[in-house]
């Protein structure tokens, strides 16, 4: 009787399993620009230029290549993996830019939590909501995300829980999360050296860099490395409007050991800041997002500390109707030094404007021009040239996509 | 006499397709600017025991990331299907006390209906794609519908009797007895009712996009 009890139930479970969809979902991306730039070396070359492409990369040039899956491993865990080429120099390695495993059990009683063991990014940025953390309304992101791309990654464990309030009738959901997390005391290299920068750029790991080689002003900084063995933790909470209004709050530490380094002479960080942001979407297809920053980072022996406030701002508007997306976004950003030669000040403000055309599932056209003004005093220290710069940069975008959603 | 009962049959066939005296009940539901409501739910519940309204069988389609319908009122003994029609998986989901049900990830028809046993109303999600939302109105009610462009629906054909008239949506922030009426036909009458929103509904849904990550 058991017996046939069993081959019942497996007989069952036989005509179901056809479309329990427990298959690999995957993308492909190929996003190649045509770029005109007149911008200083950038952080990519070892430079202290704010743009991704300086006037040594222009033409034809790899704006992404990417290969992401998701795998299902039964019903409520998958494992999410994400890798990309950024070209941008050949030393550049293919890498991972996120690569975690989620746990979604479904929501009860108007409770959900959401659990993401791995790497990926935390939760601060309210511009890049769309497949590989790009944004839907820029090439490239503010400085404010650009610096969470470069060196900023969640590499341990987030938890996450949400009223769904507006499943149970109310106007609100309401979230909080939290995750402790190691592998980025460098976190804070790349703003107190090469300063902030506007760019669809993300470090990959394991061995992605910032910086350039064999550069006396910037050279190539590694950044995730456990190097003092404190783990880092950040809690934010995100409040939603129907869908229309979002608000996001982040508290970030790495509580890094600013003394400690390793035998490669990586440098560990002390980096803390806190974000917070809010976005509106209409109907009619507006959106405006603003979005607010501020930390510090330090760095050195314990009686010799150089800290770096640092600050990163910007307002996004931006309307969308059909396919079509026109977006304008003004970002204001800087870093004081307490270092008697002003090492690593900067003050900038950058304006962005871009067109987006998707033509389909698999086309996305886009034209965007970049113009960043900052005053940098390591211009003058380190290369002798004048501590202000105003650079300019026009890219068109094509990019293909693939995949199994498609 | 064969010729007599053919007769008599043809008078009872008569007889019965004449309905005894029944009316008709008409409801308009207007938003608060005084614009038709389209698309709001109406249910007409007799205070007399009646008979209940037969199950049916209908469908509740996923396509481009969305409910189709995102409304549907069926009679308590239901059943609904869920078809996935997108080329991405779903996970459906209610917590709702009248339902508490799960279909775990799958694409295409692998699942049996789902049988709605208690009236109330179901709130779907996706547990996969957030901004998904549907609702299944169960209903015990003698008569039921949604709304026309004009705001307006019908019941025909209601015997003499007493009736509860109720109005839901799930953009409504009005709530109570304003959108609740008792109606009482005693003939072969029609009875209007208008049900004026004084406030204006919650923004619907914004449209989800295919490559939103759906988070925040």
């Amino acid at each position: 009787m058991n017996t046939l009890r069993t081959l019942a139930v497996a007989s069952a479970l036989c005509t179901v399993a056809p479309g329990i969809a427990w298959s690999t979902d995957w993308e492909l991306s190929a996003d190649m620009r045509l770029v005109d730039s007149d911008g200083q070396p950038s952080l990519f070359d070892g430079g202290l230029g704010a743009l991704r492409y300086d006037s040594e990369h222009e033409g034809v040039q790899v704006g992404r290549l990417r290969a992401a899956l998701t795998q299902p491993l039964g019903d409520v865990w998958a494992v999410k993996l994400d890798a990309s080429y950024f070209g941008q120099d050949d030393a550049h390695p293919v890498g991972l830019t996120e690569a975690y495993l989620e746990y979604r059990p479904y929501p009860v009683n108007g409770w959900r939590t959401r659990v993401r063991i791995g790497a990926f990014f935390p939760p601060v940025s309210l511009e890049d909501t769309a497949s590989g953390w790009t944004s839907p309304y820029t090439l490239s992101n503010s400085a404010l995300n650009s610096w969470i791309g470069e060196e900023v990654r969640t590499i341990g464990a987030e938890g996450q829980l949400e009223w769904l309030g507006t499943r149970l009738g109310h106007d609100f959901d309401l979230g909080v999360n939290g995750a402790i997390f190691g592998w980025n005391e460098p976190a804070g290299t790349v703003v107190a050296t090469g300063g902030f920068s506007l760019n669809d750029f993300q470090t990959t790991l394991p061995n992605g860099y910032v910086g350039g080689h064999s550069s006396a002003v910037f050279p190539e900084q590694t950044i995730f490395h456990e190097l003092d063995g404190h783990a880092g933790f950040y809690v934010g909470a995100q409040a939603r409007y129907l869908d229309r209004v979002t608000l996001i709050a982040l508290h970030y530490d790495n509580r890094a050991n600013p003394a400690a380094e390793d035998i490669a002479l990586n440098e560990a960080w002390h980096t803390q800041f806190n974000s917070a942001g809010v976005r509106v979407d209409t109907a009619a297809g507006w959106t405006a997002i603003i979005q607010w920053l501020s930390g510090t980072t330090s760095n050195g022996p314990p009686d010799d500390f150089y800290p770096w406030p640092f600050h990163a701002r910007f307002a996004l508007i931006s309307r969308q109707w059909g396919r079509q997306t026109l977006s304008a976004r003004y970002d204001v950003f800087g870093i004081e030094s307490t270092d008697e030669d002003s090492f690593g000040a900067e003050e900038g403000h950058a304006w962005t404007v871009a067109y987006m055309f998707n033509q389909g599932p698999h086309w996305r056209f886009a034209l965007e021009w970049l113009h960043v003004a900052s005053e940098v005093a390591d211009r003058a220290t380190l290369l002798d040239e004048p501590t202000f710069a105003g650079e300019n940069q026009t890219q068109l975008s094509v990019r293909y996509t693939i995949g199994s959603g498609l | 006499m064969p010729r007599i009962s053919a007769g008599i049959f043809r008078l009872l066939l008569l007889c019965s397709a004449v309905p005894a005296v029944a009316g008709t009940i008409s409801v308009q539901a207007m938003l608060a600017n005084h614009e038709p409501f389209a698309g709001a739910v109406v249910t007409v519940s007799a205070a007399a025991t009646h008979a209940p309204v037969a199950p049916v069988s209908a469908i509740v389609d996923q396509i481009n990331l969305a409910f189709v319908p995102d409304i549907i009122v069926v009679p308590v003994g239901s059943t609904v299907e869920f078809p996935n029609s997108d080329s991405v998986s779903h996970q459906i989901y209610s917590f709702s006390p009248t339902k508490r049900f799960q279909l775990p990830l799958y694409h295409g028809k692998p699942y049996p209906p789902v049988h709605f046993d208690q009236a109330g109303v179901v709130t779907l999600g996706c547990n996969i794609h957030d901004r998904m939302v549907g609702y299944i109105v169960v209903t015990d009610a003698t008569y039921f519908g949604r709304t026309d462009a004009r705001g307006i629906w019908s019941a025909t054909n209601v015997p003499r009797g007493t009736y509860h008239v109720s109005l839901w949506h799930p953009l409504l922030r009005d709530t109570g007895a304003s959108l609740d009426r008792d109606v009482s036909v005693t003939g072969d009458e029609s009875k209007n009712i208008t049900v004026q929103l004084a406030q204006a509904l919650r923004p619907a849904p914004l449209q989800a996009t295919a490559r939103s990550r759906d988070q925040y």
